[in-house]
């Protein structure tokens, strides 16, 4: 029998759609497949027998979200649907979907419909359509798409016959494009582009343009003639992003009347658990009770370790200088650095758990639930659904979290999420709030089960959180920027975490905790130490003022002792520094030596506790082996001698770190997120007022 | 002696703080992570 020429036709999709499978279906080749993205790293080829006269050669490309390739798999695939003069030019492009990420799928579609290559959409695991509650319209959405669609099911070797039938007709396939994006995107930019590029038909040129680093077919001349197109226009990466948000909105109105998903329908394990996970009132009691626990554990949990690396620095400063020659340099070591890095160590055990949590529900795929039960509540303030995982990875550290916001589109969105973002309680506020927490809030349990203070930590991230929200409602209100932008997120399945990745996220955020602010910290508690320790004349001379001063009173000998420590402290460098300072904090309860902590912790907000042994190590002649704890406890005020950390005065201080934007880093990367220096000295003065003014507020009312 | 220690921890601590904050050392390429650089 005579054979026809075999087809070439190009299998595309998203990674995870089971292209893979159809592939193996089709040409009958074993091959592995995985239920990882990016198995695909090479171009596959396959021979399938359609007719007895009629087979095709099947290449099955890696999987890739759109044609703007961001890795090098990804862009064999626009090479192959670019270079028509390549021996491997399809003839005709599957384009494989499955029903549960349609919206997404249709982006990389929708691209590829607009080169004018015969084009199929098989939409896969139609099996699964009724178990998991979803309805398709197939005859409406042909319509829509210009575009036969085929059901199929690759595992189960469903609709395959179907596909192979349809191949023989690729040459009256609808090839309209599906979206005229011109006009959409800038006409008059697209109108030089068709002229420019007369041999190119239009959505190829501007892919060309785009991605012309990931073009190696390109002639010399090709090159100069984007090179000049470039050179002319400087809004291209804007017309990019423009691009792919006109795609999202068309496909959103398509699907809005082609596919339903009916929850309660749905009838397998992942969507029954998605129901509830995502329900509309027992989604967020859900993800509040977690939070809650997260919270009650950190105290609960963190307590014993907590003391005993307390203890042991207390032990080590002592040993320290019991043991070692008297002198200049052994107070530096044990008045200086052991306190300085015991106020970071110390917090190990809670920041470790927080960590743990954090990893747990990544792990498990439920953060990608709560950052999809969130959105509808951003939205109100301004914000994409996106802005979730900036939110929530703040609870880390807010650098990388206002990092995460370059996923937003809208450039609105993104500066909100930018700006809102260091409200959000990262871990370097943990161990402010929990010394001071364990020093002001009993240690009671509440209805028998609820611990007072972990519930005093829950409150203080509920009242970050909502700083965030309120502040982007605002922010939405007075930012006149105009912008829409698309929210789109893949949900994975359910899976029990594993260990070995939970331990080894614990153990590298908590080394980059440790390690990051700890060396800041032992070099600004020896300049501390060395600031505390030495001072102008009044220093030198403290021991013959106060002599003088005492001759007339019946002082024991602890307490001069006592009365010179005070005295050189106030008189050090540090103190002239704090006491000229003073008058700014003292409405908001504090002494000069928490001014001291408050400036240093500009550096990173985990130094206040560092600072403050180290000027408590210094100023005090009590017991050498007294926690850090113990020495904030008995801290008084010398002139009426009250307690420095009271509840007034404790409750302010942390309103004061829920508000405040203390940490230098930050400030950088907001710099260099927002490429300009007005959006984080607008944040850091905004924040830095309202933190003022609340803690002031907070003191005047409870003292 | 202990004066010479404490004052070359000074000087490394200051030296230490005004290259972080001041003289901010720039990537050499090969970065793997989305910073922008």
């Amino acid at each position: 029998m005579l054979q026809n020429t075999p087809l070439k036709v190009a299998l595309v999709g998203n990674p995870n759609t089971g292209k893979t499978s159809l592939f193996n279906q089709l040409t009958g080749l074993k091959q592995k497949v995985g239920n990882y993205p990016g198995i695909t790293v090479d171009k596959k080829q396959g021979s399938c027998k359609i007719t007895d006269s009629q087979s095709a050669i099947i290449s099955d490309l890696p999987g890739t979200y759109s044609i703007n390739p961001t890795s090098l798999d990804e862009t064999l695939v626009l090479e192959t649907l670019l270079d028509t003069e390549n021996k491997d030019f399809p003839d005709a492009v599957i384009v494989v979907a499955e029903i549960e990420n349609l919206k997404r799928n249709l982006l990389l579609f929708s691209q590829i419909k607009e080169l004018s290559i015969p084009t199929v959409l098989v939409i896969n695991m139609a099996d699964q359509l009724k178990r998991k509650g979803i309805s398709i319209d197939i005859d409406a959405l042909e319509k829509e798409l210009k575009t036969t669609i085929i059901l199929i099911s690759a595992r189960k070797k469903q609709g395959i016959d179907a596909l192979k039938a349809e191949l023989l007709n690729y040459k009256n396939w609808d090839t309209t494009p599906l979206l005229n994006i011109a006009d959409k995107i800038d006409a008059c930019f697209f109108k030089q582009v068709k002229e420019d590029f007369k041999d190119v038909p239009l959505y190829k040129a501007w892919l060309l343009i785009t991605q012309q680093e990931y073009c190696s077919f390109l002639s010399d001349d090709m090159h100069k003639r984007i090179d000049e197109i470039k050179n002319s226009c400087d809004a291209i990466k804007k017309f990019q992003h423009k691009e792919t948000i006109y795609r999202y909105q068309r496909i959103n109105e398509i699907l809005k009347t082609t596919y339903k998903v009916d929850k309660s329908k749905a009838t397998d394990t992942r969507s029954r658990l998605d129901a509830i996970l995502t329900h509309r009132v027992f989604g967020y009691a859900i993800f509040a009770g977690i939070l809650f626990l997260i919270f009650q554990s950190i105290f609960d949990w963190a307590s014993l370790p907590m003391d005993l690396i307390d203890q042991f620095f207390a032990e080590l400063s002592s040993f320290a200088k019991t043991n070692m020659t008297p002198g200049v340099f052994t107070n530096l070591i044990a008045e200086g650095i052991i306190p300085g890095i015991g106020g970071v160590v110390i917090f190990i055990p809670q920041i470790a758990i927080l960590f743990l949590f954090i990893a747990t529900l990544e792990e498990t795929g439920y953060m990608s639930r709560v950052v999809f039960l969130m959105d509808k509540i951003m939205r109100r303030f301004g914000m994409s659904g996106k802005s979730v995982i900036p939110l929530i990875s703040g609870t880390a550290c807010s650098i990388p979290a206002i990092m995460a916001a370059r996923n937003i589109s809208g450039w609105k969105e993104r500066l909100i999420t930018i700006l809102v973002t260091p409200f959000t309680t990262c871990s370097a506020r943990i161990p402010v709030y929990a010394i001071i927490i364990s020093l002001i809030i009993p240690d009671e349990k509440v209805l028998g089960i609820f611990n007072l203070q972990g519930l005093a930590l829950f409150a203080l991230y509920a009242i970050g959180f909502a700083a965030a929200i309120v502040s982007a409602m605002l922010l939405n209100r007075i930012l006149k920027i105009k912008q829409r932008s698309f929210f789109i997120i893949e949900m994975p399945n359910y899976k029990i975490p594993s260990i070995k990745n939970l331990v080894i996220t614990v153990i590298e955020k908590t080394k980059a905790f440790v390690f990051g602010a700890g060396k800041i910290i032992l070099a600004l508690s020896i300049i501390l130490w060395f600031l505390a320790s030495s001072g102008p004349a009044a220093y030198d001379n403290a021991e013959t003022t106060i002599n003088q001063q005492s001759e007339s009173a019946q002082l024991s000998d602890d307490e001069l002792a006592h009365k010179i420590a005070s005295y050189k402290l106030e008189n050090s460098y540090i103190g002239i520094m704090g006491k000229t300072i003073e008058p700014v904090i003292k409405p908001l309860g504090y002494d000069w030596k928490i001014g001291i902590a408050l400036i240093s912790s500009f550096a990173a907000r985990e130094v206040f506790v560092g600072t403050l042994a180290t000027i408590y190590s210094v100023g005090d002649d009590g017991e050498d082996t007294a926690t850090i704890k113990e020495r904030m406890r008995a801290e008084v005020h010398p002139e009426t001698g009250e307690k420095i950390f009271n509840f007034a005065s404790g409750m302010s201080l942390m309103m004061y770190y829920v508000f405040a934007m203390q940490c230098i880093g930050t400030l950088a990367i907001v710099k260099r997120e927002t490429n300009s220096w007005k959006w984080p000295i607008l944040q850091v003065v905004g924040m830095g007022i309202l933190a003022y003014i609340t803690a002031m507020i907070t003191f005047m009312i409870l003292s | 002696m202990q004066e010479t220690l404490t004052y070359i921890a000074l000087g490394l601590a200051l030296g230490f703080l005004v290259k972080k904050y001041f003289f901010k050392e720039k990537n050499k390429g090969n970065c793997d992570k989305d910073c922008g650089c």
